[in-house]
């Protein structure tokens, strides 16, 4: 299932206290992403991209403006909202397949059942073979691999991305853009990826939003058409990335 | 990271060399000196002499009776002392308001060695097993307590996130990710607690008792009995060392993801 996400006048300011607020690092977001979309958030480091995602993801809240899931209001981080980190986000003391079966425990499954649906998510993002090893004794890009079986093993309806590829050399990031690209084509799920690189932002999604400035907000926002890469596009975009 | 035990033979013999060298050459340094008459008479043993004052003690039932009677303090004041600590760590290591408030106490607390509490101890609950059970387990709780808040407090956010963002529950992020992700530091906690519970055990057996290794080297140091002393020392060693081992093996088994 896959459902829309509506971000409406988002503020966000860390630390602080009632009597002395933080200076906002985020201020009067806007953004609507429509079940089954497929975008991007781009952005110079430090603009605040994180800061949406984790808004989105319920760790982070908001000082105004309110952020819903199919109507919902987000009051905290739920398993509706699968969350890939950029690394280190595997548990170490739990095998590839143990790290999948932690987000199945949720269903209340039989174990032979959590087994057989471990191994057959890892399957589904070419991982068959590693099953049993430990992150440690993965590549970073069969770590991600996991990561990504492990969010959608939880059956989200949302799934957020935050740099999940910055640690990769260019080969295996092409490689898992594609695995992600196929994953998003066949689950239609509702997709939010934050990165600050232009080509992978081009590449992957439907729709890129810059986001830029000081507090943060949302500068541009294109439609990314179908088909090969688009010149002038990326001009535009890097115009407005460069503005921020 | 995922260490494949050594197999006995040539490779475990290489390491284990230097050390029995090493030992070996101590040992002939010891019995050179005590044979050589460069120390007054009767205040070195010879290694010969250390191991018959040993096996006497064996024999009359003490070497026994003080092993029991300090093993049984020192084990039960550690398991209280390592109990409340890991408890208190993973508590304060977890929830910074509550490490705000309680840090500051800890570290006013933690300079104070426990030989200077013994006078206390005895003044508020006398010279009974109680005093020295409270005080062994007073200095392991505030060993293991600062080692567990550490590691618990370095389990990184993006654990405890995934978690939450899986679905996990409270008791499962405790016992499936708090508990094994900061593993490595609880042993690391238990092992330098059971150092310290052979520290505090010394210094309560010195503030009086009517069994225990400790008090029997004050007894013997008041009769100048100096190869019983040296027994004794050599007792307190090797138990240091047995339990460092049986908790370092615990470790590797429960704990292999650690960075040692
Ligand atoms: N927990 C926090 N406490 C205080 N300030 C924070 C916190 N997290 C982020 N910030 C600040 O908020 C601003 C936006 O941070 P954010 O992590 O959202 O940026 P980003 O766009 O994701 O950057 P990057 O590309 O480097 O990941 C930065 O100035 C950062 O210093
Ligand atoms: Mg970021």
């Amino acid at each position: 299932m896959s459902r829309p996400v509506r971000i409406e006048g988002l503020a966000v300011g860390y630390g602080g206290s009632r009597r002395r607020p933080a200076a906002p690092v985020l201020e009067r977001t806007d953004l609507d992403l429509p079940a089954g979309s497929f975008t991007a958030l781009l952005g110079p480091s430090g603009c605040g991209k994180s800061t949406v995602l984790g808004a989105v993801a319920g760790f982070v809240r908001p000082t105004a403006g309110r952020i819903t899931v199919a109507g919902v209001p987000v009051t905290g981080p739920g398993p509706d909202r699968g969350l890939v980190f950029q690394q280190y986000a595997l548990f170490p003391w739990r095998t590839a397949r143990g790290n999948v079966e932690f987000a199945l425990k949720r269903l209340g499954l039989r174990r032979a059942e959590r087994r057989t649906r471990a191994l057959a998510a890892l399957a589904e993002v070419g991982l068959a073979e590693g099953a049993e090893k430990y992150p440690a004794q993965l590549s970073g890009g069969m770590q991600q691999r996991v990561a990504l079986a492990r969010a959608l093993a939880a059956e989200p309806d949302v799934l957020l991305l935050d740099e999940p590829f910055g640690a990769l050399d260019a080969l295996t990031r092409s490689r898992m853009q594609e695995l992600l690209r196929g994953l998003w084509q066949r689950t239609g799920l509702t997709v939010l990826f934050v990165t600050h690189d232009i080509d992978e932002a081009l590449a992957l999604a439907e729709r890129v939003v810059v986001l830029g400035g000081s507090p943060g907000r949302v500068l541009a926002d294109h439609a990314v058409p179908p088909g090969p890469p688009d010149p002038g596009l990326r001009e535009l975009v890097a115009a407005h990335l460069a503005a921020g | 990271m995922h260490a494949t035990p050594t197999p006995p033979g040539p490779a475990a013999l290489g390491r284990l060399g230097p050390a029995l060298a090493a030992a070996g050459a101590a040992l002939g340094l010891w019995y050179a000196l005590a044979r050589s008459g460069a120390v007054a008479p009767g205040l070195l043993p010879t290694p010969g002499q250390t191991v018959a004052a040993l096996a006497d003690g064996a024999r009359d039932g003490t070497l026994a009776g003080d092993l029991a009677a300090s093993l049984a303090r020192a084990g039960q004041g550690f398991a209280l002392g390592a109990l409340l600590g890991s408890a208190l760590g993973f508590a304060t290591g977890h929830l910074p308001w509550l490490s705000a408030a309680v840090t500051p106490l800890v570290s006013f607390l933690r300079p104070i060695p426990a030989i200077a509490l013994v006078p206390l101890a005895t003044a508020w609950f006398g010279i009974g097993e109680t005093a020295k059970r409270l005080l062994i387990a007073y200095a392991v709780l505030l060993a293991v307590w600062l080692y567990v808040h550490d590691g618990v407090s370095r389990v990184p956010v993006t654990h405890l996130r995934a978690a939450r963002s899986l679905g996990a529950p409270l008791h499962r992020r405790f016992a499936e990710v708090l508990l094994p992700a900061a593993a490595p530091a609880l042993l690391a906690a238990l092992r330098y607690g059971a150092s310290v519970a052979l520290l505090a055990l010394v210094a309560a057996e010195l503030g009086g008792a009517e069994a225990g290794l400790a008090y029997r080297l004050q007894v013997d140091g008041q009769f100048l009995r100096v190869d019983r002393m040296f027994a004794g020392l050599l007792v307190l060693g090797v138990l240091g060392v047995a339990v460092d081992l049986l908790l370092a093996a615990a470790g590797r088994r429960f704990a292999h993801w650690g960075p040692s």
